[in-house]
């Protein structure tokens, strides 16, 4: 650890969280230090978020300590946290979104009329203040009356940490930061960190992209299934050798052997592309195979699964299924074109916690149970209580509310949704995020099943594990643009991990503040 | 979250929500009883005919209507614009010497229309159910004052048409038309929420929109076809209204608004998943009409009546609410 850095600033030790079955923490401890850039990485699950919303005091720890500047805190709710002078900045700035630039660096701490005692807020003061504020710590002539939905996102982020630095932080949390932002707002980002730095606070910067925290932070601690496994000296360590780091080496039997031999093409994209999102994208998905797709924030992924999807639907190129040219303007109509997608975001998009099994688990292919008009019900509880069996589904019956099941058993029934609905092609936007292990492993086997029945899969996945142990092939973008594809036989993590930060692999970083 | 294993405070939790679920049954006996005992006229059986004729049948067509719209999770505050619009166009054809069919159809063409408009500002635009159907409830205010010079009835009494007449005051195998027209509509509208696809979409939609959507479920066809549902079911309710007294009253169909609404949402406590159901709309219409009618009858002053219904709605719902919360903790 470094040597000339000041006391300790905030110090995890040992913080165990458990949701369920799963462990989110398991022991993790880290040590921030005072006038440091303290840098955070890990794959997607490995504990980072559950450190931040710990951090925001909307988690609390079954176990271990939390101090900052050294005073023991227990029962953090977010109020205390920020008393206590800890300021996280979020990936998207946490502003009301029609609120002016000195509204919402104000907000709920409003200058008054009258020497500040009277109920009246001071909008002149307030717009003065904000404009000081703003200028005399990044430089920048932002007019306090401007609607922040006029401002970039590095504005944004701007008014974001002005916001906390006028409450005086002791400790800065980044999650995330430069993920919406193009090169030179990063850049002016990175500027702005290291004077907090040098202006003697501390900073905790959470991200994924490794160049960026080799080149920022004094120290880094990687995460691995809810556990520090290293703190290491940055500028002695290479990005792939924090990948390496960052990857789970022993989880080789989660997955199922698959002898496929992928067969016609069933999903062809030619040059497809959306503008703001992503362009010029050329792939072919063949029957029977487990296609991977990964990439960063913002790197484009997301959107295009939307776009296969006809929840934001492309606007360039071509895309054949089964040989045929389509393209879905709606979900109703990709689902009518035999498309299935089981949504990252769960409890939003993908079950309805208040129905029930069999009514999630039914709804996409509900056609296929009217008999004369009327739903026939027996039907459909027997289909259900099929699928229940198919993939070991824990629920007390096909009636029970999904809101009562396990995180697992709640995606199995997201997955559930498209079978039986003839679905050739099924987007799986990452699956097995919060699920517990056991889930994962029912989740992996039904997925080759699906593939060795003859379907397309396309696994949008950050879990390189897991995109190594299932998928065929291996399609990395970044920043909008395929940059590589690789078969998953021989990708090690570093290659995508590099790949999907911008470099190919092995070649120089491109540039972050060089 | 998890599926833990039922501890004495769950089962306990469990029976209220058994208790709050037969609650307004329950009640409605108790209302029932009581006004039974202290009037006569109440119990007699030609008091209940009326009160189902007069007081129900009307708000309960309406608000079958707003059973299915508050299933999707909007609100109709057009539904006595539909009526008014319906009766409104069946009045004018009467007078110009038009037949009953002609009348009918006309009205009913009025309500579509209401339903049609409807449709596409919620679905088409994307426009917030409440906000929308409340521009139409304005619009459909001034054009009912605008055709008819500011508000004044049209009555058709004279050449009223039988046929017409026949649909308010007529009987079959001694059952008033009105009772076998809600029966029959009651009885569709419950098979279409409860036994089709279109039924399980809407509820999809109205539980949790966005799982719907990304299902595949064509959430703006869905609701299209409510809210056209809801207007045509009103619009009967206004034709029959029309039928009933041989007039057309503007702006006499917003009675039915704050009925339906009370109603749809005092249904849901009888639901075990808290959904809009038609058995507990049609509960609640009974509820309110009774207790009107028995506070009528019991001599309390008229412009109390209002309090003992807010009251009544507040209190079930209360209840319902608050179970239903500590039974989710």
């Amino acid at each position: 650890m470094n040597d000339q850095a000041g006391e300790a600033a905030l110090s995890l030790q040992g913080l165990v969280k458990r949701f369920g079955a799963t462990r989110a923490l398991d022991g993790a401890s880290l040590v921030v230090r005072r006038g440091s850039l303290h840098g955070l990485i890990g794959q997607n699950g490995a504990g980072k978020s559950t450190i931040v919303k710990i951090l925001n005091g909307l988690l609390q720890p079954d176990s271990g300590s939390i101090a900052i500047d050294g005073r023991q805190v227990v029962d953090a709710s977010p109020r205390l946290i920020e008393r206590l002078g800890v300021h996280i900045i979020h990936q998207e700035p946490m502003l009301v979104p029609g609120f002016t630039v000195a509204e919402a660096l104000f907000l709920g701490d409003e200058p008054r009329l009258g020497a500040g005692r009277s109920p009246v807020v001071s909008w002149r003061t307030m717009r003065r203040c904000a404009e000081e504020a703003i200028a005399s710590r990044f430089g920048l002539a932002l007019r306090g009356d401007t609607p922040l939905d006029q401002l970039g996102a590095a504005e944004r982020q701007i008014v974001q940490i002005t916001r906390s630095l006028l409450k005086a932080p002791r400790v800065l949390v980044f999650d995330e930061p430069t993920a919406s932002l193009v090169r030179s707002e990063a850049n002016r980002l990175f500027a702005i960190i290291r004077r907090l730095r040098e202006e003697g606070a501390a900073v905790l910067y959470v991200s994924h992209y490794l160049e960026e925290v080799r080149d920022l932070c004094d120290t880094v601690t990687v995460l691995r299934n809810g556990r520090d496994v290293a703190t290491l000296d940055p500028a002695r360590t290479s990005v792939a050798g924090m990948a390496a780091l960052m990857v789970d080496r022993d989880l080789g039997a989660m997955f199922p052997t698959r002898s496929s031999l992928p067969g016609a093409p069933l999903l062809e994209a030619r040059g497809l592309g959306r503008s703001g999102a992503f362009a010029d994208l050329s792939f072919t998905l063949r029957a029977g195979e487990i296609l991977g797709l990964t990439g960063l924030v913002g790197s484009g992924a997301k959107e295009l699964v939307a776009a296969l999807f006809g929840l934001a639907p492309a606007d360039r190129g071509t895309l054949l299924l089964h040989g045929r040219a389509v393209m879905p303007a709606s979900p109703s109509e990709a689902v009518g074109l035999g498309i299935g997608l089981v949504p990252e975001d769960r409890r939003r998009n993908g079950v309805a916690l208040d129905a029930s099994v069999a009514e999630n688990a039914t709804l996409p292919g509900l056609v296929r149970f009217v008999r004369r008009f009327l739903l026939d019900r027996g039907r459909e509880q027997e289909a259900v209580r099929g699928l229940i069996a198919r993939l070991a589904i824990k629920t007390p019956g096909p009636d029970a509310p999904v809101g009562a099941l396990s995180g697992g058993n709640q995606q199995k029934v997201s997955l559930a949704k498209w079978l039986g609905t003839g679905a050739t092609l099924f987007l799986l936007d990452e699956p097995t995020v919060a699920v517990d292990v056991a889930a994962k492993v029912e989740i992996y086997r039904l997925l080759a099943d699906l593939a060795a029945g003859g379907a397309g899969i396309l696994l949008l996945s950050s879990d390189l594990a897991e995109l190594r142990g299932l998928a065929d092939r291996i399609l990395v973008m970044h920043r909008g643009r395929l940059v590589a594809e690789l078969r998953a036989a021989d990708a090690t993590a570093d290659e995508i991990l590099t790949a999907a930060s911008g470099g190919a692999a092995g070649s120089a970083p491109d540039g972050i503040a060089a | 979250m998890s599926v833990a294993a039922p501890g004495p405070a769950a089962l306990r939790g469990i029976d209220l929500a058994r208790a709050v679920r037969v609650m307004l049954p329950a009640v409605m006996l108790v209302i029932v009883a009581c006004f039974a005992a202290a009037s006569p006229t109440f119990r007699s059986g030609g008091n209940l005919v009326h009160v189902l004729i007069n007081d129900v049948t009307l708000p309960a067509l309406a608000s079958l209507g707003m059973t299915l719209v508050v299933s999707t999770g909007g609100i109709d505050l057009s539904v006595g614009t539909a009526a008014d619009l319906a009766a409104l166009a069946a009045a004018l054809t009467v007078t110009q010497g038009g037949d009953a069919l002609l009348a009918l159809s006309a009205g009913l063409a009025a309500a579509l229309c209401v339903g049609v408009v409807n449709a596409i500002l919620v679905a088409g635009f994307g426009i917030a159910p409440f906000l929308a159907t409340l521009g139409i409830l304005f619009i459909g205010e001034s054009v009912q004052q605008l055709a008819t010079n500011g508000g004044a009835p049209i009555y058709v009494v004279s050449n009223f048409p039988p046929l017409l007449d026949r649909l308010a005051h007529g009987a079959m195998l001694s059952i008033p038309i009105p009772l076998i027209l809600l029966a029959m509509l009651s009885a569709l509208t419950r098979l279409l929420l409860a036994r089709t696809a279109y039924g399980r979409r809407a509820h999809a939609t109205g539980i949790a929109p966005a799982v719907a959507r990304h299902s595949g479920v064509p959430v703006r066809r869905v609701l299209a076809i409510t809210y056209i549902l809801s207007a045509s079911l009103c619009g009967v309710a206004g034709l029959l209204l029309l039928a009933t007294v041989k007039s057309y009253v503007p702006l006499s169909g917003n009675a039915f608004l704050l009925d339906a609404i009370g109603a749809v949402f005092l249904g849901t406590t009888i639901s075990r998943d808290a959904r809009p159901n038609v058995p507990g709309t049609l509960l609640g219409v009974l509820l309110f009409g009774v207790l009107r009618n028995g506070l009528l009858l019991v001599g309390w002053n008229f412009y109390w009546q209002q309090v003992a219904v807010g009251l009544l709605v507040l209190v079930v719902l209360g209840v319902s609410f608050g179970v239903r919360r500590r039974g989710r903790e």
